[in-house]
């Protein structure tokens, strides 16, 4: 643990999140470190705590206790637009803004930065040939894009100022299954391009097992595991984390997936 | 409906200026509100207490009657464009104000909290986001503001403002359907063009929508719009009388909303067009004693026609002496000492307050005077201008003067009056002794045997200014003085009210009968 502690690119240090003034919990004493280019994937079903986390690194959610270090910033300056800008962020429900064309979606990042419009549309341009769109796509309106395209567009944005840091908040649950494999595919290939941390998050333990450098299950708002896919199918640390590996792993034995 | 064709045709030049006051008027309050509304609406967004505030404020203003609002901001701005486009937009208010804050607060969360990771700034987020999708619903209140301050404006001209308005305001006082119909069927097209117009661009700014019919519809407002406006200019040109600017100042005529008060304007004003080098405008029709005499104090007008009674009772409060000359002087002397204002050019003869009865209940119950009203009091039904029943020389003061009241009195527009009293819906009305229409509808007038009508003889008030300013202005005013009697201007109101030709006709042949053109 002493070498990811020292490159360690975002902490959580007893982080809990209550609401209604202690009544209920979102997260309690969570603590866990994320190294730099790890894909580190938060997996739990829906109420587990996994999303609070995630939204805690780029203070969209502020700890009710504990604290988050990103890039050895915490409290208040995660909020700091700054922050915000250099942290890409693809969300479930996609968002992408609908009277903008897809290339002033992808730019706006740029344009908050500054940027002189004709570099804003050439990065623009190449984010999309890098999330694989095809040429033509700019001019149009999201409206008129499928569902996966629309979340490349997402993504996208996302990674136009080339940043380190990318949050993917269940970025592909409202796909189809074939769609969702695919932009699974090109996450791991823009990680191996790119060299970017990234946080995901998901309720599909499939999707958690093609992505994950290491993966933390979350369960109603206790962080139950930490550790890399074989620790979990191996060594589970709680029944919670046997029973959900417990699938995969009969699959594994009897070759049905790799 | 052909006599209707006819006067859009004849009247086209006047449409079209009247057209183009409108829209000013309208367009300029729009415009305003958007420029005060929305920041309204924004601030509503940001802060609780101005939310409640504001959609408080702005929903009891429109509950505030719009001739209650304008005669209340005559004393602050005078007459003209200002207090009618005041008024338009503390109308307009409303719909901007609440539909920028309902539309500010109909942001999808999901597009707040992308906004929000991207970084942007919280004006930032106002200004490219939030506002991108309140546009739609801001759109409609801007459509709503338009159409409703378009109808609204029609009242404008009740404070000299202009617009089509003015040709309701004056059809009414004329008791002529198709000056009314050249008013209103007009500002009822524009609202619904507007309506149209600015339902495209509110279609327009919705996500998603469809290019393609929304730019026939578009090009389709533009046509109709164009071509209705070029029929009218061309018309407007055709019919137009060419104008000659002269080199003379310029006197602003005005008069009170009544057939008599435009005839007597006009005489004045054509005899100062035929005599002087002035630049006469008209700004006819303000409503009642109390504009006028704002309009002149303010300077928004020069002079207009009033009559002694009105002046001493209503405007200098004091008691009015039963002599017609004494009435005269006293009202001359307080003009001049109280608002620098004088009174000239003594017509030649009065109007008083009368009250009139159908000719054949007169000779059936042997009405010849007030006091023998009184037996049968009880029984009749009066029909008073509002002016009457309030005054302290109307109404009022009689019932007590005579002490007798009628069976019931109602409130009634002065041209409906007359058209009451002749089909039998009252029995007694509140006449001007020289209305054309004693004679038209065969009323007879009652004597006023205990003489309590004050006398109303009718002159020209002016401000001193202008007399001292352009002094020829008295001399040819002069020569109208004595020129009429109680019989003339029945005649001549007779020939406005019954035979519908238009009070600058009537007061033309009037000049040219005494050689004054």
């Amino acid at each position: 643990m002493a070498e990811i502690a020292s490159s360690a690119l975002i902490r959580f240090e007893d982080v809990g999140k209550s609401y209604d003034g202690g009544q209920s919990f979102a997260v309690r004493h969570v603590s866990f470190q994320i190294a730099k280019g790890e894909t580190l994937v938060l997996l739990g079903s829906s109420g587990s705590g996994k999303s609070t986390l995630l939204k805690m690194i780029n203070g969209l959610i502020a700890p009710s206790h504990g604290a988050v270090t990103v890039r050895d910033r915490s409290g208040q300056q995660l909020q700091s637009v700054q922050m915000r800008r250099s942290i890409g962020y693809v969300s479930q429900g996609i968002a992408l803004f609908p009277f903008m064309r897809v290339w002033e979606n992808v730019a706006l990042p740029l344009r908050l930065a500054g940027l002189p419009i004709e570099e804003r549309k050439r990065k623009a341009t190449e984010a999309l040939r890098l999330v694989e769109l095809p040429e033509g796509v700019e001019d149009r309106l999201p409206s008129e894009l499928s569902g996966g395209q629309q979340q490349r567009v997402g993504v996208a944005r996302a990674l136009v100022t080339g940043t380190d840091i990318l949050l993917m908040d269940e970025p592909f649950g409202a796909l189809d299954a074939i769609t969702r494999e695919s932009l699974q595919a090109e996450v791991a290939r823009l990680k191996e391009k790119l060299g970017v941390t990234i946080v995901f998050v998901t309720h599909d333990l499939f999707e958690a097992l093609a992505l994950a450098d290491r993966i933390v299950v979350m369960h109603e708002g206790n962080m139950e595991q930490i550790g890399t896919a074989d620790e979990m199918l191996h060594q589970p640390a709680t029944d919670f984390v046997r029973e959900l590996f417990e699938k995969p792993a009969k699959l594994l034995k009897v070759g049905g997936r790799a | 409906m052909s006599g209707f064709w006819q006067m859009v045709q004849n009247r086209s030049p006047d449409l079209l200026e009247r057209l183009l006051e409108h829209l000013k008027l309208a367009g300029i309050a729009t415009l305003i509100a958007i420029a005060v509304g929305v920041p309204m609406g924004v601030l509503a967004l940001r802060s609780k207490p101005a939310r409640s505030a504001l959609l408080g404020l702005t929903s009891v203003l429109q509950t505030v009657p719009s001739l209650a609002l304008l005669t209340f901001l005559l004393p602050f701005f005078g007459i003209g464009a200002t207090p009618a486009i005041i008024a338009l937009v503390l109308y307009a208010l409303l719909p901007i104000v609440r539909n920028t804050y309902t539309g500010l607060t109909g942001t999808p969360p999901a597009m707040l909290e992308m906004a929000d990771a991207l970084g942007l700034t919280r004006f930032q987020r106002l200004l490219m986001i939030e506002s991108r999708f309140a546009a739609p619903m801001i759109m409609a209140g801007v459509r709503t503001a338009a159409t409703v301050s378009i109808g609204i404006a029609t009242l404008s001209a009740f404070v000299g403002a202009g617009g089509l308005g003015a040709f309701i305001n004056r059809g009414l006082s004329l008791n002529n359907m198709d000056l009314v119909l050249l008013g209103a069927v007009p500002a009822g097209l524009l609202a619904l063009y507007a309506d149209w117009v600015l339902g495209v661009l509110e279609n327009g700014l919705k996500p998603g929508h469809k290019n393609g019919p929304l730019m026939a519809q578009g090009f389709g407002a533009v046509v109709v719009g164009v071509f209705a406006f070029g029929w009218l200019y061309i018309n407007a040109k055709s019919y137009s009388p060419q104008i000659v600017e002269k080199k003379g100042g310029r006197i602003v005529v005005g008069s009170k909303n009544f057939t008599e008060q435009f005839i007597l304007a006009e005489i004045i004003a054509q005899a100062l067009e035929a005599k002087t080098d002035l630049n006469v405008v008209r700004k006819l029709n303000l409503a009642g004693t109390a504009v006028c005499h704002q309009a002149l104090l303010s300077g928004d007008i020069d002079l207009y026609p009033e009559y002694t009674g009105t002046a001493l009772l209503s405007v200098l409060k004091v008691p009015a002496p039963p002599n017609g000359e004494d009435a005269w002087d006293e009202a001359k002397k307080g003009y001049q000492e109280q608002y620098n204002l004088d009174w000239i050019t003594p017509f030649g003869f009065a109007n008083t307050y009368a009250l009139a009865v159908r000719s054949q209940d007169a000779e059936r119950h042997g009405w010849k005077s007030i006091t023998d009203l009184q037996p049968d009091a009880a029984h009749l039904k009066a029909g008073f201008t509002a002016e009457f029943r309030e005054r302290d020389d109307g109404y009022p003061g009689l019932a007590k003067k005579y002490g007798f009241k009628f069976g019931k009195a109602v409130d009634m527009e002065p041209s409906l009056m007359y058209q009451a009293i002749k089909e039998s819906q009252v029995d007694v009305i509140s006449a001007f002794s020289t209305d054309g229409r004693i004679a038209a509808y065969d009323l007879a007038l009652l004597e006023d045997n205990d003489h309590f009508f004050p006398p109303y003889d009718a002159g020209i008030v002016i401000r001193q200014q202008t007399l001292t300013a352009h002094p020829e202005v008295a001399e040819v005013l002069a020569d109208l003085s004595g020129k009429l009697d109680e019989a003339k201007m029945q005649q001549l109101n007779l020939a406005v009210d019954r035979d519908k030709r238009r009070p600058k006709d009537v007061a033309k042949a009037f000049l040219e009968e005494i050689g004054l053109r």
